[in-house]
């Protein structure tokens, strides 16, 4: 391990050789702000984030939204092929996939509510119930299992005094165990919301959590 | 022509199919029935449940024989080591989790899955872990699910889907988690054809909840029918037992219904098992009471009252619901008795159900079996679209008045009260049968041999089911037997024989014989007319 | 150099810009000669192009190993149909994190490849399909593809030479399976990403009904290298059969875990030793998994044989797949490995095929009963017979991916499993099978 000082928790920056703010390597410098009705149309299937503030009653497609869900229908040549990013949109707004957002989307791009739920259930980034402000998805497989992957699920767990699945009483965190993230050379990955967080040790946990409640974020 | 033909050997056999045949349908053209689940010949094949692989020579890894097409020269095994061992393995699979509750599973006794493991599966299971459980869903209608047996074929996914076309059935999740189910609280309520996802269900997973824990199925007769509750004549087959039907489920035929039929048509089996039937014929001198008695004197008593009429005329009121042998037989008595106009009615819906994935299949507007057969033979239809009305010129009639099957439940007391001789002919009594001067017991299709002509003229037989109740008899037996004695001719002993006169007689029908129609059904010569 | 750690052993071909912002930027990457293959590729016919990446036998970085430019011929010339390019950027093989590092880091030598390939089959649309998991990249993706339309390099009439090319960046929703190319194409369809049974092929009926080709992020990242230089300067590495270099993921215990790119050949022994610092705390290494879970597991003796290039694997018993190298060393408890790997794949099988989707959980369920210590002699024999039940019996490869690891580690660790089974804890008596 590199002798590098310590700079963020969770942020595979102050590992190996490269000397690089945490901006430089996650690209927030380049990307910038990206609007809400999704900038170039060509990418705007690609922005719903998993925002820590969530409103399960929020009107979906509506204003900006409603302007980036049509440019998602331009890039497909079948309506149904927007699918996938529509349910995305409707859980950046609402924290998950209710029977009601799946029925909503169904509408919209005339297909069966059942089938919807088919595709949705499908699919394990679409929360079928209401999760934390923050989702934190430890990766136990292999490589960060090999570096003591269970470890960090476990002081994640204890931290946030909670089991796995279940929301913390103070309604900020849910922890469960992820696939593998595709970060293997970083253990362990942490994702948190949309973003990464690596070479968790449980000796961090504290302070990831810390920054979280205090510092917020997405 | 042998273009068109692809030879291959399957287990030894050397077979020739049309070229684009699957393994599975070729298989099939020698005997070989290879076991799958996702297969269906009316759905999509997903080759999913991986039971159908066989070995084919040189080829790497088994081939999914429902979706693999021949190929000219193909050394096919279905019964190879390779194969078996194969089968063995995924059957193995399949009972991982399956709760194995044979005994109180509606489907056991033809179900897919007991069978193929009777035949082929390991004599011990190696599962010692927990099963995984899903329990029990209602899908609304008739569906009842138990997931636990679930195969996960997703044939009544692909029904409802593709046959249907009203997705009202996904697969939730994904891996070993995989359930059917529908969109949360919404069923299956208001579809027309769900009843089809209960048939094609491989193995007890989807029940009917008007079946369930009616019967064993091993303790059903099968017998070959034709619904009646519309003019599409689908095939059906009547399960049995203890003389009544437990339930109806469609009989494959690819001109009229495919492998389905309507849920209206499969639930509309409980009046043939209705028991207030009338069981005797009757006989009233007065016009008021009535008294049982045989077939002997109740035939002797209507020729002898008939021969006593002078120049008689006859009006009569025929069914849709009867059979072409009936309706043959009764015009022919018209015509002997002195001739006369005979009408039918017969309900009309407001529209046609189409099945959208098989159009050629609609619960059509007519909601009797044999209108076509009715109109071939020269009767002339009345009355409204409820079946009602158009009866004035019969119930004034004041000769002879012959009614066959139709209850006349719009009818009152007093129809046919001017007739010398009013007969009536019918499974039920009436108000209107009330002032009949003889009463004759029929049987209702399911208790007879006949045929009925449905909406496009094809000609379909059906077989007796049933005991008849008490003395009823098929209304052709009786009518041929008084037209017999009338006409000094033999009377017909078989509906076949009474086919064949018809046949001869009518253009429509011309040359066709049982045997023609076997259990498939021919088509008549529509637009030949009517005859004699 | 690749990030986080660098190594002398390396040829930098695609993993140039790793750790410099600045790469991500378009002024900088057309300055640093970006776009120009694809001018280049613009000038000469499709065929032609395919011909180049034939020339230097680039084989699929995304495990199957399948010539590029064969594939590419595959597609139709002349039809009427439109034709796309899918970009199968769902990485998500346990081991493998190259192709996340390639979309954050240089973004437009993705798109410079996805638009070559696209020209060469004839193809109007890419699709990149990126792993929904990846928000970081996607962003990072999408600001580019932004910034390429700006420049002209997608969309109508790119730098004027008549050819109309757009690129979509779709994210994915998080399922392993979508990796698999007809996975993935039912996804970017809006369906369960379930794969297709093949006939038919991609090429022939793809995504949306017609023809389509897919590949790896970092097959199409050595495009424009390659029609750059052609493709003898290609084969300048790597072997006769495995031509090129490889972005090597390298995890477990070693001391310099990361991404490091070389010629394809290179001996597996030197990779750990030498370009990652060996094992980690001095330790001895006891089992290598070289190309993602999916590949069988093989333990020192094999590792000291065993060179980094698709045939050099074969020859040792397994498979470079995506060159995922999971090292661990004597610490590591194989079963228990095993048994998360399992699991992993109960977890992401789609449950179409039988054999996969009882088997995997299965397999999973029997191997966690003998990490508890519950298990029998018997249980081994089961798991061997029963994962040889999934192997070529379904419609994709996911299933023979469960055998893999657990079929190669009871052979070669068979004394831990048997530890474990015979442990004091042992629910059952030993020898009661």
């Amino acid at each position: 391990m590199s002798d590098a000082p310590f700079k963020n928790p969770g942020w595979a920056g102050n590992t190996g050789e490269f000397d690089l703010t945490e901006e430089q390597v996650r690209g927030d410098d380049f990307v910038g702000d990206r609007p809400k009705h999704g900038g170039h149309a060509s990418g705007a299937g690609t922005l719903p984030y998993m925002l820590a503030e969530k409103n399960p009653e929020a009107k979906l497609f509506e204003g900006e939204y409603q302007e980036r869900f049509e440019k998602i229908l331009t890039r497909y040549p079948t309506k149904r092929a927007a699918l996938l990013p529509t349910l995305s949109l409707a859980q950046e707004l609402r924290g998950y996939v209710s029977p009601e957002s799946m029925d909503r989307v169904a509408e919209l791009l005339d297909l069966s509510p059942a089938y919807v739920r088919g595709v949705s259930t499908f699919y394990t980034m679409y929360n079928k119930r209401p999760v934390g402000r923050y989702l934190v998805q430890v990766c136990t497989n292999i490589s960060c299992n090999l570096c003591g992957a269970d470890e960090v699920l476990e002081a994640f767990l204890s931290y946030t005094d909670t089991e796995l699945g279940e929301t913390s009483e103070d309604g900020n965190f849910t922890t469960i165990e992820a696939e593998c993230l595709a970060a293997c050379g970083f253990p362990t990955c942490v994702q948190i919301n949309s973003r990464y967080f690596e070479n968790v040790t449980p000796a961090e946990v504290p302070k990831i959590i810390e920054h979280l409640k205090t510092k917020g974020g997405d | 022509m042998a273009d068109d033909l692809v030879t291959l050997t399957i287990d030894g056999h050397e077979v020739s199919v049309p070229k684009g045949t699957t393994l599975l349908e070729a298989a099939k053209t020698i005997g070989e029935q290879v076991p799958h689940y996702c297969y269906h010949p009316g759905l999509s094949s997903p080759a999913m449940c991986r039971l159908c692989l066989v070995e084919v020579e040189g080829a790497p890894k088994p081939m999914p024989s429902c979706v693999t097409t021949v190929m000219e020269g193909q050394v096919v095994r279905t019964m190879s080591e390779e194969a078996k061992g194969h089968r063995e393995g995924v059957l193995e699979f399949y009972l991982l989790n399956h709760p194995l509750d044979c005994p109180i599973c509606d489907m056991s006794g033809e179900c897919d899955l007991q069978d193929y493991v009777h035949l082929e599966g390991r004599k011990q299971g190696r599962g010692v872990e927990p099963k995984r459980v899903f329990g029990r869903d209602d899908f609304g209608g008739d569906v009842l699910f138990y997931g636990d047996r679930c195969v996960m074929c997703t044939r009544c996914v692909r029904f409802m889907s593709e046959v249907e076309q009203d997705e009202r059935l996904t697969v939730v999740e994904r891996g070993n988690r995989s359930v059917i189910d529908t969109f949360f609280t919404e069923g299956l309520e208001g579809t027309n054809w769900h009843g089809n996802i209960v048939d094609i269900c491989p193995v007890g997973a989807l029940v009917s909840k008007d079946f369930l824990y009616k019967a064993r199925a091993w303790d059903l007769d099968h017998t070959p029918s034709v619904c009646a509750s519309c003019s599409q004549g689908c095939n059906v087959m009547l399960h049995t037992r203890d003389n009544l039907v437990h339930r109806v489920k469609p009989r494959e035929n690819l001109e009229v219904n495919g492998w389905w039929m309507c849920d209206h048509g499969r639930m509309d089996y409980e009046w043939i098992n209705d028991g207030n039937r009338l069981e005797a014929p009757l006989i009233s001198e007065d016009g008021v009471s009535r008294r049982a008695v045989g077939w002997k004197d109740a035939l002797g008593e209507l020729l002898g009252r008939a021969e006593e009429l002078e120049a008689a005329s006859v009006r009569a009121v025929a069914s849709a619901r009867a059979s072409n042998e009936d309706l043959g037989a009764l015009a022919e008595l018209v015509g002997a008795l002195g001739g006369g106009e005979t009408v039918f009615r017969s309900p009309r819906a407001q529209e046609e159900l189409v099945l959208k994935g098989f159009p050629k299949l609609a619960r059509r507007k007519d909601l009797a079996p044999n209108v076509k057969g009715a109109e071939l033979l020269g009767m002339r239809r009345v009355g409204d679209d409820a079946g009602a009305g158009g009866l004035d010129s019969v119930a004034e009639h004041g000769s002879i008045v012959i009614v066959l099957g139709d209850v006349l439940a719009d009818q009152g007391e007093d129809f046919g009260a001017g007739a010398d001789l009013y007969v009536y002919l019918g499974t039920h009594d009436s108000p209107a049968a009330k002032h009949a001067d003889i009463v004759l017991p029929v049987t209702s299709h399911a208790e007879q041999e006949g045929t009925f002509t449905n909406h496009e003229g094809r000609v379909q037989r059906f077989w007796p089911a049933l005991q008849p109740p008490g003395m009823a008899r098929p209304a052709w037996l009786i009518l041929g037997a008084l037209d017999a004695e009338l006409t000094g001719e033999g009377a017909p002993e078989t509906a076949a024989e009474l086919f064949g006169k018809l046949s001869d007689a009518v253009p429509a029908f011309g040359g066709l014989t049982y045997p023609d129609l076997g259990t498939q059904g021919a088509s008549a010569k529509v637009g030949a007319g009517a005859g004699s | 150099m690749a990030y986080p750690y660098v190594s002398d052993k390396e040829v930098s071909v695609v993993s140039k810009g790793f750790g410099d912002p600045l790469q991500r930027r378009i002024d900088t990457y057309v300055e640093r000669g970006g776009y120009g293959a694809l001018k280049k590729a613009l000038g000469m016919g499709p065929d032609d192009v395919t011909e180049i990446v034939k020339d230097s036998g680039l084989r699929g970085r995304g495990g199957a190993g399948f010539p590029t430019g064969v594939k590419w011929s595959f597609m139709p010339k002349d039809n009427a149909k439109p034709h796309y390019l899918l970009c199968n950027a769902d990485e998500s093989e346990p081991g493998t994190f190259k192709d996340r590092e390639l979309m954050r880091w240089n973004p437009h030598q993705v798109i410079e490849g996805c638009l070559i390939g696209a020209y060469a089959i004839r193809a109007k649309h890419v699709y990149i399909y990126c792993r929904g998991e990846f928000f970081e990249a996607n962003q990072i993706l999408a600001r580019a593809v932004e910034d390429a339309y700006a420049k002209g390099y997608c969309g109508k009439d790119i730098l004027g030479s008549g050819h109309d090319i757009d690129v979509t960046v779709h994210q994915g929703a998080g399922a392993y399976i979508c990796g698999e190319e007809t996975g993935l194409m039912n996804s970017l369809e809006g369906q369960r990403g379930q794969p297709r049974v093949k006939p038919p092929f991609p090429a022939a009926v793809g995504a949306f009904g017609m023809p389509s080709t897919i590949n790896n992020v970092e097959t199409l990242c050595a495009v424009p290298h390659i029609v750059e230089h052609g493709g003898a300067w290609y084969r300048q590495w790597g072997t006769e059969k495995s031509p090129g270099t490889k972005l090597f993921c390298v995890s477990g215990h070693v001391n310099r875990p990361g991404n490091y790119e070389l010629p394809l050949g290179f001996p597996l022994s030197e990779l750990i030793e030498d370009v990652c610092g060996g094992i980690r705390d001095g330790n001895a290494l006891k089992a290598v998994i070289p190309g993602g879970s999916s590949v069988p597991i093989i333990n020192a003796e094999e590792v000291a044989r065993c060179s980094l290039d698709y045939e050099g694997c074969v020859e040792v018993g397994t498979m470079l797949g995506c060159a995922s190298v999971i090292v661990m060393d004597d610490t590591t408890n194989i079963v228990k490995q095993v048994r998360r790997m399992a699991d992993f794949y109960a977890h992401e099988s789609c449950g179409q095929c039988t054999p996969c989707r009882e088997g995997s959980a299965w397999t999973a369920q029997i191997l966690r009963r003998i990490e508890n210590g519950s298990g029998t002699e018997a249980d081994l024999d089961t798991l061997m017979e029963m994962t040889q039940q999934m192997v070529g019996t379904t419609i994709c490869v996911l299933s023979d991916s469960v055998a893999a690891p657990v079929q190669s580690s009871i052979n070669k660790f068979r004394d831990e499993y048997m530890a474990l089974i015979h442990a004091e804890s042992s629910a059952e008596p030993a020898g009661v099978a």
